[in-house]
């Protein structure tokens, strides 16, 4: 079959052009969907016209972890892709496993970037014994949108329609009040009955204490059980005071703030294209902005991950010579463009884009920007990160246990017996 | 010395007959649960050799607790199912059988059909209809239970829950070899029965249920496998929770092996599926024979 396709290949090329004959194809595996996706896509499409001589072929795979099986086993078989995205927050196990690559510093030098160009942040997540073993393309966080209109009246909107006032746990739960007593039902809405949304919530507010989740491969040691605990209770006093909807699903959750049935919503960067396709075709009815999470429980910081670059290691077949200059090439021309990939929601992990005029005049991108220097990543082991058993954890125990099904100190218990035996 | 020439070339000709199965047998079934068993005494990851460890994940496994859970799930899940699915589906095949020609096949149809869609199909139907915020099936559940319930995240919901929904998917198959047993009951006996009086009780009680007795204890016995091997329901319907009330053995062989990359500890826990569905089915088809002697 692939002799095949060679061959058909060959002479495809060899009857089109001959200078076409140093092409270099570029296999891509991605896991972007939705927005992403469709903005990713048109990254693709963009640098495939701007260069002849590479040429990307992408292929989107299904999020989590069939991806990274995926990848896993095609990669030790020689079949992998050249180029794929990867989740820092996945790198941990990606090299337990061998599958990543080391970006070298030549390999930066050919793409036309240096580490320093980088938040510090995503380029410590993706570093491992001073071994950069991913290029961070983004920042994604979970940050606070808010619905201008449903809080018009109230003390939380300054006098050019913008949140005001909220820098504590008690300002923001006054907010929601206001809102109950007002008629609002569901005043505050995040993905409740899902492994992300909850363990994105969870962990902002256990950072927010300063708490860690795993230090000294412990699962919550110390006082850190407490913060958990506070974190989790905090949450079900959203949920019994009638905040918070029960159980909502990843698109209810969503559904419930763009019909203005929830002025608030916790989510990620991610859904701001949705928010900004639907006021630009007038279907969303109110004006709305986001900013970081405030620090409710005490200091700044907010969960975040990173979508990255990665070449697979895949023994005598990872790429090399020219074929890898062309994928760093790729890379670099990503990162360059990443403005694009802005108007997806994401923070770019390039400086340079982030910090140009373009970047700043955007809505409410901007805004929220600030996060990138509060943005706490997963703790870097095999538990934790995307899919992984922190994800199951956080629908399988603090799920239920905001739902009232159990204390939020058995919750924590549970937690950490749950993942201790798995941290080896 | 002809006998002998012929009867090597009747060997010759049958071994040739038997080859594809046993090949594709020894290749695709054989091999994997040799290699299957042999991983589970190393430590391999997931993709790789690693060093032999003896029994030390066998060891392990008496003392996951998630592992204790997952076997009491698989139990309980198979005390929900099995039984009820073959009374039910003996029930609609005693119904059916009564129907006559076109009728009969249109309800046999509809009956069958679930069993024909892909799981993802069967949950994400049911995931709609129960949904906790939209579904159609909430007020007849807050009819029994006074408030809506979020059945996939409720620990005592779960499992009744995927059990209905994998009865609603896969009795069409038992319904047809029901359908099919009574199809083999001869007509004679039926009429000898009538003659001598019995009543429609006494003709199942002594004809219509010895007769297909064989037929149930293949359901009971199907059934029995197939539950035991319960995933893919659980896996996209509630995965695994809440606080681990439907983990089951193969959600625990597929996440120990695929996110934690333990190859050799989750082909310890396949090992021992794959003894204990060979052990309780081997067990409950004799037990069935011995009842039926």
């Amino acid at each position: 079959m692939k002799y095949l396709k060679t061959l058909l290949m060959t002479s495809v090329i060899g009857l089109t052009a001959l200078p076409a004959l140093a092409q270099q194809n570029i296999v891509w595996w991605d896991f972007l969907s939705g927005g992403d996706g469709v903005r990713m896509k048109a990254l693709i499409d963009g640098f495939n016209k701007e260069h002849p001589d590479i040429q990307i072929s992408g292929t989107t795979l299904e999020w989590g972890v069939p991806f990274y099986t995926k990848v896993r086993t095609s990669v030790a078989v020689g079949e992998g892709p050249d180029v794929m995205t990867y989740h820092l927050s996945r790198a941990p196990l990606g090299l337990e496993e061998g599958v990543l690559s080391e970006i070298t510093d030549e390999d930066m030098k050919n793409a036309g970037l240096s580490r320093g160009d980088f938040f510090e942040a995503p380029i410590k997540a993706a570093t491992y014994d001073g071994k950069l073993y991913a290029v961070p393309f983004d920042i994604h966080a979970i940050i606070l949108y808010y619905n201008a209109d449903a809080l018009k009246g109230s003390p939380y909107l300054d006098d050019n329609g913008k949140l005001t006032g909220i820098k504590t746990l008690a300002d923001f739960e006054g907010a929601l009040k206001w809102l109950k007593d007002n008629g609002m039902e569901t005043p505050l809405t995040y993905q409740t009955g899902g492994d992300g949304g909850v363990w994105r919530v969870f962990y902002t507010l256990l950072k927010q204490q300063g708490g860690e989740f795993i230090a000294d491969g412990q699962v919550l040691p110390g006082d850190n059980a407490a913060k958990a605990a506070k974190a989790i209770q905090t949450m079900t006093h959203w949920q019994e005071e009638g905040w918070a909807p029960q159980q909502a699903e990843y698109e209810a959750s969503v559904a419930l703030f763009s019909s203005g049935k929830s002025a608030f919503q916790l989510n990620g960067v991610w859904e701001v294209p949705t928010f900004n396709d639907l006021e630009a075709s007038g279907k969303l009815g109110f004006k709305w902005g986001a900013v970081e999470i405030p620090p409710l429980m005490g200091q700044p910081a907010t969960w975040a991950d990173s979508h990255a670059f990665a070449i697979p290691n895949q023994g005598d077949k990872t790429i090399s010579g020219e074929k890898r200059k062309a994928v760093m090439e790729v890379i670099g021309w990503m990162e360059k463009h990443a403005i694009k990939w802005a108007s997806a929601g994401h923070i770019p992990a390039y400086k340079p884009v982030t910090e140009s005029d373009e970047y700043k005049g955007m809505e409410p991108n901007a805004t929220y920007a600030s996060l990138a220097a509060h943005a706490a990543y997963d703790p870097q082991t095999r538990v934790t990160g995307v899919a992984s058993p922190a994800y199951d954890a956080a629908i399988n125990i603090i799920s239920p246990a905001i739902h009232g099904y159990m204390s939020p100190e058995d919750a924590v218990t549970q937690i950490q017996e749950e993942l201790q035996g798995q941290l080896k | 010395m002809a006998m002998i020439e012929n009867r090597r070339k009747k060997s010759l000709i049958a071994l040739s007959m038997v080859a594809p199965f046993v090949i594709t047998f020894t290749l695709f079934f054989l091999y994997p649960v040799v290699e299957m068993v042999r991983l589970s005494f190393t430590d391999a990851p997931l993709i790789g050799p690693g060093n032999w460890v003896g029994f030390d994940n066998y060891v392990k496994l008496i003392t996951d607790r998630l592992f204790i859970t997952s076997l009491k799930n698989n139990g309980y899940f198979i005390l929900l199912t099995v039984v009820p699915t073959t009374i039910i589906a003996l029930m609609i095949a005693l119904a059916v059988n009564r129907l006559k020609g076109g009728m009969q096949a249109l309800v046999m149809t509809l009956f069958f059909l679930p069993y024909v869609l892909p799981v993802s199909v069967v949950t994400e139907i049911w995931a709609w209809m129960l949904d906790f915020q939209f579904g159609v099936l909430q007020p007849l559940i807050s009819l029994i239970s006074g408030k809506p319930v979020a059945v996939f995240k409720n620990p005592y919901w779960v499992m009744p829950t995927v059990a209905v929904v994998t009865i609603w998917w896969t009795n069409g198959f038992n319904v047809l070899l029901f359908i099919a047993g009574l199809r083999n009951i001869p007509k004679e006996l039926y009429e000898a029965a009538a003659l001598d009086g019995a009543t429609s009780f006494q003709r199942f009680r002594r004809v219509t249920w010895p007769l297909l007795w064989p037929v149930t204890a293949l359901v009971l016995t199907l059934q029995l496998i197939l539950q035991l091997k319960i995933f893919d329901q659980i896996y996209l319907l509630s995965q695994g929770g809440p606080f681990n009330s439907s983990y089951v053995l193969l959600l625990k062989v597929y996440r120990e092996a695929f996110q934690l990359n333990h190859g050799g500890y989750s082909s310890a826990v396949a090992t021992v599926l794959f003894v204990l569905i060979a052990g309780v089915s081997v067990l409950q088809f004799q037990l069935l024979r011995i009842r039926r002697g």
